[in-house]
């Protein structure tokens, strides 16, 4: 039983790690999340009520930890934007909407949007979460997810487009 | 809800039958929002490509570690044991780094019967490996090789998840063979009762992440496809 907890815990490892990457925009940033998230969900394994989704719970809780300790960090860091991914930003002389989007430019267009945007981003379209499981997750209601993700995918098209 | 969000709630299958018919006449007879709808599903898909490295990137041994805080205990026997054991932990970060190079050495046959075979520098399912992705439905497993997930890829084709002893990968329907997309050698000694828990191979969930266009295919769809020759 408790093996079976850990063992689904460990098959998420890689989607928890790609959350926290959202999250935090850096990999060492995302693997201390993602092992914060790992200690903290081990620890209130018993507030998991079995035959619900375990990924759901599990990533509410790394939404949550990231808000506590990196959020006022995070925020500092916006305000002084790396030049350097400003800069690549406007690089790819091509039309932003052929076939293949750079890569790069996009998870710098990424980094640049707000937290509140990036994260519902990120829960919808990258980890695939419908609106309701993503506004039960956040605790938002369901119009303040969808209009947020509008406005982040809306501005993400406006970034990548840039030339 | 915005006009705004009901369309992009439809572009994410959010809405019901109704609305959903609503927005897609709106959509049908207004090119600047069928283009916006293709720059978004464009968008939506470079944004997956681009998490992709860090979802299959190998899982670092202190977060494997954190999963399992009985490798931590301070005790010498056990923590010696935990590292003289380091690969039981980074299964999957073996799995990825031995993908193919590694199985280029052992499952492709030089001589007929191995069941994976290259030709003109691509690699195509052989033997019992294609017959069983030809033939076996998930539903009905036989024999050696177990089909996992069948799908369409972003170009159309039907793809096919399999898991045989050694390993498990992908493979995609190319003209009237399996063209392997990717194979990830299972870890030495790990026995297949582990591996059914621990479910889908990491790096392989990430091929398959990467690949997969809409839905996996039910039952039906997939025994319907079977009887279309995976056309």
């Amino acid at each position: 039983m408790d093996r079976t907890f850990e063992d689904e815990l460990s098959a998420l490892l890689p989607r928890l790690r790609r959350f926290a990457h959202a999250l935090s925009r850096n990999a060492a940033d995302a693997d201390d999340l993602t092992q914060a998230t790992i200690e903290r969900a081990l620890r209130s394994r018993s507030q998991w009520q079995p035959g619900t989704r375990l990924d759901s719970w599990t990533y509410r809780i790394m939404r949550n930890l990231w808000i506590d300790t990196a959020r006022a960090r995070s925020r500092r860091a916006d305000r002084e934007a790396p030049e350097g991914e400003g800069a690549a930003i406007g690089e790819d002389p091509r039309g932003a909407m052929d076939a293949a989007i750079d890569l790069k430019r996009i998870m710098a267009a990424m980094a640049r949007l707000p937290d509140e945007q990036r994260e519902i981003v990120a829960l919808i379209l990258v980890e695939g979460f419908g609106y309701r499981e993503v506004s039960e997750m956040l605790d938002l209601p369901i119009g303040t997810v969808s209009s947020r993700l509008v406005r982040g995918r809306t501005a993400l098209l406006a970034m990548v487009g840039e030339r | 809800m915005s006009d705004d969000e009901k369309f992009f709630a439809w572009l994410d299958g959010e809405l019901g039958q109704a609305e959903a018919a609503e927005v897609e006449a709106k959509v049908a007879a207004d090119p600047h929002l069928q283009q916006l709808a293709m720059q978004h599903r464009a968008l939506a898909g470079a944004l997956r490509d681009a998490f992709v490295p860090v979802l299959a990137a190998p899982i670092p041994e202190r977060l494997q570690s954190a999963v399992r805080p009985g490798g931590n205990v301070i005790d010498f026997a056990a923590a010696k044991r935990s590292r003289t054991f380091p690969a039981a932990f980074q299964w999957a970060a073996m799995a990825a780094t031995l993908a193919v190079g590694v199985l280029a050495g052992t499952l492709i046959s030089r001589s007929a019967g191995g069941p994976v075979e290259a030709h003109a520098g691509k690699l195509y399912a052989a033997a019992g490996l294609d017959r069983a992705l030809d033939a076996q439905l998930a539903s009905v497993p036989s024999g050696d090789v177990r089909i996992g997930i069948t799908f369409r890829d972003r170009a159309g084709a039907i793809c096919r998840s399999f898991t045989a002893a050694a390993a498990s990968g992908l493979a995609c329907r190319d003209g009237d063979k399996w063209r392997v997309r990717g194979i990830f050698a299972a870890p030495e000694g790990q026995s297949s009762d582990y591996r059914m828990a621990a479910g889908m191979d990491p790096s392989l969930a990430a091929l398959v992440d990467s690949t997969m266009a809409g839905e996996p295919f039910d039952a039906t769809a997939e025994r319907a496809a079977r009887e279309r020759g995976w056309r």
